[in-house]
C-alpha cells in the first residue's frame, strides 16, 4: 500500500462565479483503522487563500505549519498578503527543495486573487503545478472525485449552487472510497464572505 | 487414494504394514491422504479460498439462551475501492457454523487450516477486533432475543465505524429452535446518528450589549 | 595592531560613537562623479556624469547605469569596482526571488536586500564598507520608485535626489525644479539641466548617461542619439 494511502484523504476545490469552494473529508486513519474523525486538511493562509493537503497526515501538519510561517514572514516583509499564484509558486519551490526526500502530500490551492478572480491549482508531492479553470481533486478518493466533479460541475455557478455541488460531489465520492469520509468540511469563499460548514456524512 | 509417506521424517516411528484393516488408521505408517487431482497447487488454492475469512467485512455470531445471533455488514471492497454498498451476506458465514441440536445452541469456528473451535461467540473479518470489543463487553448468556439482537447490531455498527473496509447495512439474524429469522437490516449511515445524535454545540459565551457606564 | 585579537574588523566604534570607516566611505562617495534621480508621475529617470580619465578611453565601453532586473535600474556615485559587487549580488537576489515566487521582485524588496549587504560589510570581519551610494529606479505594482542606498546600509525613498561631487548644488536645484505632476520627459529635461548646472566643460551624449523607466515597466539606458535629442530640446 502506498504511503499516500496510509491515512486516507479526499480534497477537492471548485471555481464558481467570482467565488470558489474547497472541501475535504475529516478522517484520519492508519490503513483500515479509523483513528479520528475531526482531522483538518484545509488550512487558511489568509482570508482569501486556502490550501488543502491530501496524503500523509504528519507531513500535512508539518507542511501547513511551514507554509503559515513563510506567509507570516512574507506579510511582515512586503506588507501585503500573497497572491494565490505567488503562493502556489512558493509551495512548488518548497516541495521541490525536498526532491529526494519529499513531503508525502499533494496540495490543492484555492484563492481569490486581484479583482476577485478565483484561482485553483494542484500539485504532485514534488511541486509540479497543474492549473485548472473548473475543479481540482486530490487524495485516495481522487478517482471517484474526478467522476463526481466531471458530471456535477457547471461553469459560473453562484455561491449557493457551488456549495451544494461541491458538498454532494465530496459525499458521493467518499462513499466509494474505504479510506476517506467520516464527515466533510467545506469552505465557500466569496469576495465579501467566507462560509465554513461541517458536513454530516456516512460514518463507515 | 494416494498417500504420502512421512515415516522417513520420524526415525522412531514404529513400522507397521499399511494394510487396510480395522486398525489401519491407528497402526499404519504416519501419513496423510492426498487429494485425487492432477493440479495439486490449484486444488489447494481453491480450497483455501473456499474457507478463508472474507477480507474487508465484519461478521459475528454468538449463542445465548434463546439461540444464535448472526450479524454482518454488507461492504465488499477491492483494495480501497467499495464495489458494492449493499450486499446481503449469507447469514451462516463460511467460517462459522451455528445451529441447534438436542443439547441446545451450538457454535463452531472453522479456519482455513482446518482448525475447529467450539465457543460462545466469534467474529471474523477485518472489522472483527472491533466487534469483539463490543461483544465481550455486552455479552450475557441470559439475554432476551431483543437484547441479543441489539448487541449484534451495535457490535457490527462499531466495526463499520472503526474499520474502513466494513460498512453499508448491518443485518442481524436470529437462529432459534424452529429456524432462522431476520431481526433487522439498518443502514449504518443512519445508525450512527441514531446512536450518536448530533447535538448543537452550546454557545460558549453569548455576546451581549455592554452595560452603559 | 596586526597581531591584536581586536584587529578582525576595520569598522570599530570610535570613543565618540562614530564608525569612522563609514564616514570615510561617504567621503569617497562625496568625491565621486555626480549622479541624480527624479521620480515623475509616470516614470523615473536616473542620470550621471561619465567623465573619463583620458580622451583616449573608448567611452562606449563604460556603462555606469546598469539593469538589476528588466524593470529596475541602478546608478552609483563613488568607486566603480565596488558597485559591480553590489550589482552582481543584487541581480542574484532578484533572480532568487523570481525563482521562489515566479514574480519579479518589488523595488522595495530588492533595495532592502542590497542595503542589507551593504550593512553586513560594516559589521563583518575582514571587509570594508562599500565606497558607493546607489540610486535605484524601478516601476512596480506600487508605481514609480526611486531609492538611495548609502554605504552604512541606510536607504530612503526620494522624489528626487542627487549624490557625488555636486550634491548640495544639485539638490538645491532639484528642490526648485521638482513638481509632483512632472511627466517623465520633463524629468529627463530637469535631470539634464541639473547635471549641466555643476558640469565642468561641455555636456554631451558622450559624457553623461541617462536611464529611464516608464509605464511600460521596462528600464532602459538611453542611446547617445536619444541623449542628443534631449540635449537639443533643453538648449
Amino acid at each position: 500500500m502506498s504511503i499516500f494511502e496510509y491515512n486516507g484523504s479526499a480534497v477537492v476545490a471548485m471555481v464558481g462565479k467570482n467565488c470558489f469552494a474547497i472541501a475535504s473529508d475529516r478522517r484520519l486513519g492508519v490503513n483500515l483503522q479509523t483513528i479520528a474523525t475531526d482531522f483538518q486538511r484545509i488550512h487558511k493562509i489568509h482570508p482569501k487563500l486556502y490550501i488543502g493537503l491530501s496524503g500523509l497526515a504528519t507531513d500535512v501538519q508539518t507542511l501547513s505549519q511551514k507554509l503559515a510561517f513563510r506567509h507570516k514572514l512574507y506579510v511582515l516583509r512586503e506588507e501585503r498578503d500573497m497572491r494565490p499564484e505567488t503562493f502556489a509558486s512558493l509551495v512548488s519551490a518548497l516541495l521541490y527543495e525536498k526532491r529526494f526526500g519529499p513531503y508525502l502530500c499533494m496540495p490543492v490551492i484555492a484563492g481569490l486573487g486581484d479583482d476577485n478572480v478565483p484561482f485553483i491549482c494542484t500539485m504532485d508531492c514534488l511541486g509540479a503545478k497543474e492549473l485548472a479553470k473548473d475543479f481540482v481533486v486530490s487524495g485516495t478518493a481522487s478517482e471517484s472525485l474526478y467522476g463526481a466533479c466531471e458530471s456535477m460541475f457547471k461553469a459560473d455557478m453562484e455561491p449557493d449552487e457551488l456549495f451544494e455541488t461541491i458538498s454532494q460531489a465530496l459525499l458521493a465520492s467518499v462513499d466509494r472510497d474505504c479510506l476517506s469520509g467520516w464527515g466533510g468540511h467545506v469552505l465557500l469563499v466569496t469576495p465579501t464572505e467566507v462560509h465554513e460548514k461541517t458536513l454530516k456524512g456516512r460514518m463507515d | 487414494m494416494m498417500r504420502i509417506d512421512t515415516s522417513g521424517l520420524d526415525p522412531f516411528a514404529p513400522f507397521t504394514s499399511a494394510s487396510g484393516d480395522v486398525y489401519g488408521d491407528v497402526l499404519s505408517v504416519p501419513s496423510f491422504e492426498l487429494p485425487r487431482t492432477t493440479d495439486f497447487d490449484g486444488f489447494q488454492k481453491k480450497s483455501v479460498q473456499m474457507v478463508k475469512p472474507a477480507k474487508g467485512t465484519t461478521t459475528l455470531a454468538f449463542i445465548f439462551k434463546d439461540g444464535v445471533i448472526v450479524a454482518a455488514d454488507s461492504r465488499a471492497s477491492m483494495g480501497g475501492y467499495i464495489c458494492m454498498s449493499i450486499v446481503y451476506l449469507f447469514f451462516l458465514h463460511r467460517t462459522m457454523i451455528a445451529g441447534w441440536d438436542e443439547t441446545g445452541p451450538g457454535l463452531y469456528y472453522v479456519d482455513s487450516e482446518g482448525g475447529r473451535l467450539k465457543g460462545k461467540r466469534f467474529s471474523v473479518g477485518s472489522g472483527s477486533p472491533y466487534a469483539y470489543g463490543v461483544l465481550d463487553d455486552g455479552y450475557r448468556y441470559n439475554m432476551s432475543v431483543e437484547e441479543a439482537g441489539e448487541l449484534g447490531r451495535r457490535a457490527i455498527y462499531h466495526a463499520t465505524f472503526r474499520d474502513a473496509a466494513s460498512g453499508g447495512v448491518a443485518s442481524v439474524y436470529h437462529v432459534g429452535p424452529n429456524g432462522w429469522q431476520k431481526l433487522s437490516g439498518d443502514d449504518v449511515g443512519d445508525l450512527h446518528y441514531k446512536y450518536y445524535p448530533v447535538i448543537a454545540a452550546p454557545v460558549e459565551q453569548e455576546m451581549s450589549e455592554a452595560p452603559s457606564a | 595592531m596586526g597581531d591584536s585579537q581586536y584587529s578582525f574588523s576595520l569598522t570599530t566604534f570610535s570613543p565618540s560613537g562614530k564608525l569612522v570607516q563609514i564616514e570615510h566611505a561617504l567621503m569617497a562617495v562625496g568625491s565621486g562623479q555626480t549622479s541624480l534621480g527624479i521620480k515623475a508621475a509616470n516614470g523615473v529617470v536616473i542620470a550621471t556624469e561619465k567623465k573619463l580619465p583620458s580622451i583616449l578611453v573608448d567611452e562606449t565601453s563604460v556603462q555606469k547605469i546598469q539593469l538589476l532586473t528588466t524593470d529596475i535600474g541602478v546608478v552609483y556615485s563613488g568607486m566603480g569596482p565596488d558597485s559591480r559587487v553590489l550589482v552582481r549580488k543584487s541581480r542574484k537576489q532578484a533572480q532568487q526571488y523570481f525563482r521562489l515566487y515566479r514574480e519579479s521582485i518589488p523595488v522595495t524588496q530588492l533595495v532592502r536586500e542590497t542595503a542589507t549587504v551593504m550593512q553586513e560589510f560594516t559589521q563583518s570581519g575582514g571587509v570594508r564598507p562599500f565606497g558607493v551610494s546607489l540610486l535605484v529606479a524601478g516601476y512596480d505594482d506600487n508605481g514609480p520608485q526611486l531609492f538611495q542606498v548609502d554605504p552604512s546600509g541606510s536607504y530612503f525613498s526620494w522624489k528626487a535626489s542627487a549624490m557625488g561631487k555636486n550634491v548640495s548644488n544639485a539638490k538645491t536645484f532639484l528642490e526648485k525644479r521638482y513638481t509632483d505632476d512632472m511627466e517623465l520627459d520633463d524629468a529627463v529635461h530637469t535631470a539634464i539641466l541639473t547635471l549641466k548646472e555643476g558640469f565642468e566643460g561641455q555636456i554631451s551624449s558622450k559624457n553623461i548617461e541617462i536611464g529611464i523607466i516608464g509605464t511600460d515597466r521596462n528600464f532602459r539606458v538611453l542611446t547617445p542619439a536619444e541623449i542628443d535629442d534631449y540635449l537639443a530640446e533643453v538648449e
